[in-house]
């Protein structure tokens, strides 16, 4: 999770939704009134880190600018669709790198069951992974709809096991090299 | 991340190292010793070939003079079609290794299992710098055929796979299938052997959220180069990111609860752990 990792940033570009506490001045191109003021009680979505930055008021004491909201990746509706099968959920759709935001929401938020229940899909769909990447079916539906919804980290993961495993085989001569 | 390399060593170069291998021969021409750099853990030297005494060399010079015709490569024992289906059995129906690879086989010093008592001491060797280490595969060897008195003998070990079962056993059938009993049969069975485990470690990834966080971990006893080297990816990338969840969220919300977990262990004692079954199993992971 170095400076210039590209997925740090990435994830970071990610919107948040936010709700403005304060009046601020020359602010209202965020909600699409360039030169205006924005509003208190406005909602934006606001990239994380511009978010993290306007709320970081609340841990300083003073008065905060904005609040912030889980985002509706990590929503409730989410997380009990990934308590009830981890596997059919799609992360892609909801976010591109679901793993590292929850992560950074994290950081943000105190949300004591939300940890277990990222791991727990990463451990079950980290199993699934590997079956996939070793034994490549063909393009059966239910795959390709699984592989689909793999988020950043998990597509690494899947390259890797894909790649050794590809490896081995050439190595052991039952594949011809590219 | 960005860096193009895979992590972890590719399997030509497993392969590579697993040439190292010692390997029984029986010459058909005479060959002088050669003076090569540190062969074999006796010495920097090949034994010298002279028919038809049995000689052991490493496996590149085997494989080599046996494409040139010049010498016949006896089988390791465990590469007998009797030994590998004898193995396959204990990895498919044995009770105690349902789920864990069967035992490797026995180290220098080790104890052999119902005999406590004549253990032969493990002394270290010495480096050329006077540093003490232990030889550990491809210097150790386990592939080399044994004497006929030894191989039918009552005090014989049960065959096992060695640490670079897949390597030499793949090798030895492309190049001198001719001097295997039945090669057909051995090809067969070294991938069913190989299916099998492969299904063992698919199954270790189940458990390796405990093997992350709660400081467990995944018995790998017995496990080949080659298999490690095919999962190391995989393992590492997933024990990674479940560190990266865990530790790196929880080490913000109050007390961690890999901390809470591991002194739980700590009061519990770490009674099911046996240090001895996992001597040389970690190591290149």
């Amino acid at each position: 999770m170095s400076y210039d990792d590209i997925d740090a940033i990435l994830t970071d570009a990610q919107k948040i939704p936010c709700t403005f506490d304060l009046e601020v001045p020359g602010l209202g191109f965020l909600d699409g009134n360039p030169g205006d003021e924005i509003k208190a009680g406005t909602r934006v979505d606001l990239p994380l880190w511009l978010a993290e930055m306007l709320s970081i008021g609340a841990r300083l004491g003073t008065s905060r600018l904005v609040t912030l909201d889980l985002p509706s990746a990590l929503s409730t509706r989410v997380m009990n669709a990934l308590k009830a099968d981890p596997r059919t959920v799609d992360l892609r759709s909801l976010a591109p790198h679901f793993y590292r935001l929850g992560v950074r929401i994290l950081e943000l938020f105190e949300e004591e069951e939300m940890v277990d229940i990222l791991i727990e899909t990463f451990r079950k769909r980290a199993a699934e992974i590997a079956d996939h990447a070793h034994n490549p079916r063909g393009p059966l539906v239910e795959e390709v709809d699984f592989l689909r919804g793999l988020d950043e980290t998990e597509r690494q993961l899947f390259r890797v096991a894909h790649d050794s495993a590809k490896e081995v085989r050439v190595w052991a001569g039952e594949v011809k090299k590219k | 991340m960005a860096f193009p390399l895979p992590q972890g060593i590719t399997p030509s170069e497993i392969a590579f190292l697993s040439e190292m291998e010692l390997v029984t021969v029986v010459p058909r021409q005479r060959l002088e010793i050669l003076e090569l750099l540190g062969v074999s853990p006796s010495g920097g030297s090949t034994e010298l070939l002279q028919p038809p005494v049995r000689a052991s060399v490493p496996l590149w010079l085997a494989l080599l003079l046996k494409r040139q015709r010049r010498i016949n490569i006896v089988p390791p024992f465990w590469l007998h079609p009797e030994s590998l289906s004898f193995i396959l059995q204990i990895e498919t129906e044995h009770r105690d290794y349902s789920d864990a690879f069967s035992p490797p086989p026995r180290l220098p010093g080790q104890q052999s299992v119902g005999d406590r008592t004549a253990s032969d001491k493990l002394k270290p060797r010495r480096t050329v710098d006077g540093q003490p280490y232990f030889p550990t595969p491809p210097f150790l060897p386990q592939n080399i055929a044994l004497a006929p008195a030894e191989a039918t003998g009552p005090g014989r070990e049960a065959p096992s796979l060695p640490y670079h079962w897949l390597e030499v056993g793949s090798m030895l059938l492309e190049a001198a299938s001719d001097d295997l009993v039945d090669p057909n049969q051995t090809r067969r069975l070294l991938k069913d052997l190989r299916e099998v485990r492969t299904a063992k470690m698919r199954k270790g990834i189940d458990v390796l959220d405990t093997a992350a966080m709660a400081g467990g971990g995944v018995a790998l006893t017995g496990v080949g180069a080659m298999e490690i080297g095919e999962m190391r990816g995989l393992v590492t990338g997933i024990v990674e990111n479940l560190r990266y969840f865990s530790g790196f969220v929880l080490g913000k919300i109050g007390v961690s609860k890999e901390q809470a977990r591991r002194e739980q262990l700590a009061e519990e004692g770490n009674k099911d752990y046996d240090d001895t079954q996992d001597y040389g199993d970690s190591m290149e992971l």
